[in-house]
């Protein structure tokens, strides 16, 4: 009995040394990008690490955060090869230190380009230049290129690595369009 | 039916057609409805929406004790900006310039047999490597004229991607390791390494 329970003490030592790690790796930025790779995870916490993860996700849930896995691509499933990353389940108002002009910015670039997948950036200035000042939108869009919630390339903007973490864009888009898309 | 009516429906296929591949790749909206919404939508709206869809990733940039240390480290064996200008400067005046092996092959250097030999013999010798090695350890020889063949044919291996190198920045140190097959070509970038007769004597001596 004694010995029983000394095995179930230990049992349970190892998964909360688990979860501890998991955590680790996924809060503490130790690569250019926050979060952990599938195979990191695996590295780290051995076969089972995805049942850690589903534990960790559990407890994180009363604290309002979760964990999101990006996959590469819409046609890669290999979780070796995805993102795992914690994010809060819903931001207020009041927290978001950004000013209301820099995220109706976002938002406005994030719905655009969602809705073509990708758009010349001449052609999202003129859009945004209705409402903001040229200065104020060069300004925002290299800040969201530098922080990944878009890319550029040859003049062309995409969605960002992280606004596929971050945004639920179809949520956004259906709340700008008034109505469910499918 | 003239030309001008067969422009005109090809024109509108061409429109068709672009809608049909925005609608097959996009979130299935039209981008003129977005586009009509966000244009009479205030700023504080389009916020309080984005805030709704918005899920932050939490994480945390925190210094270690053990990172704060090496870069300690670091400090203390950083030559002054001064010198290492001075350095940089004398560097250039050597004019270095890339060598093509026909130049090689026409100064007697190699020849052209030669030196696929000699690829071939290298890379086996990387092969034969257990863990990564210091690159200047490598390619180290008695002779002077020896190392900067061996850097020369190290770096067309290294184009190649059979090699990887391995930089730590912190520590100021190279090496080197096989690659496998995976990691072939995945994605390379350029990395100069400077060698002259100076450089090659100190870490000769410091060998």
């Amino acid at each position: 009995m004694e010995r029983e329970k000394g095995w179930k003490m230990s049992e349970e030592a190892i998964l909360s040394r688990k979860l501890r790690k998991a955590l680790q790796l996924l809060l503490f930025q130790h690569h250019r990008l926050p979060g952990a790779k599938g195979w990191e995870l695996r590295k780290a916490l051995g076969k089972d690490y995805l049942n850690i993860i589903r534990i960790l996700n559990k407890k994180l849930e009363d604290l309002g955060l979760e964990i999101k896995i990006i996959h590469e691509s819409k046609e890669e499933e290999d979780l070796d090869k995805a993102r795992f990353y914690i994010v809060f389940k819903s931001i207020s108002e009041e927290l978001s230190s950004w000013r209301i002009d820099t995220l109706a910015i976002l938002a406005v670039s994030i719905a655009y380009i969602a809705t073509k997948n990708s758009v010349k950036k001449q052609e999202l200035q003129e859009l945004l230049k209705e409402k903001f000042p040229d200065w104020k939108i060069d300004q925002e869009l290299n800040m969201f290129i530098r922080r990944g919630y878009l890319e550029e390339k040859d003049e062309n903007l995409y969605i960002g690595w992280r606004t596929k973490a971050e945004v639920d864009i179809k949520k956004l888009i259906e709340s700008i369009a008034g109505y469910n898309i499918s | 039916m003239d030309s001008e009516a067969l422009k005109e429906i090809s024109f509108i296929l061409e429109l068709q057609n672009d809608w049909i591949k925005r609608k097959a790749l996009g979130l299935f909206i039209d981008p003129f409805i977005i586009e009509s919404k966000i244009k009479i939508m205030k700023k504080e709206e389009l916020a309080s929406i984005f805030l709704s869809s918005w899920h932050p990733i939490a994480y945390i940039e925190q210094i270690t004790i053990k990172k704060l240390i090496n870069a300690l480290d670091y400090w203390k064996v950083l030559t002054p900006l001064s010198q290492r200008l001075k350095e940089l400067e004398s560097a250039k005046e050597l004019k270095e310039r890339i060598m093509k092996v026909s130049e090689l092959i026409n100064l007697r250097i190699i020849s052209d047999r030669k030196f696929n030999e000699e690829i071939n013999k290298m890379k086996e010798e990387i092969k034969n490597l257990k863990k990564p090695i210091d690159y200047w350890d490598f390619i180290m020889r008695d002779s002077y004229e020896e190392t900067i063949f061996r850097a020369y044919l190290l770096s067309f291996i290294i184009s190649e991607g059979f090699v990887k190198l391995i930089i730590n920045p912190l520590e100021e140190k190279i090496l080197i390791e096989l690659c496998d097959n995976k990691e072939i070509k995945k994605e390379s970038k350029s990395f100069p390494i400077v060698i002259n007769y100076e450089i090659w004597k100190e870490k000769r001596d410091g060998k």
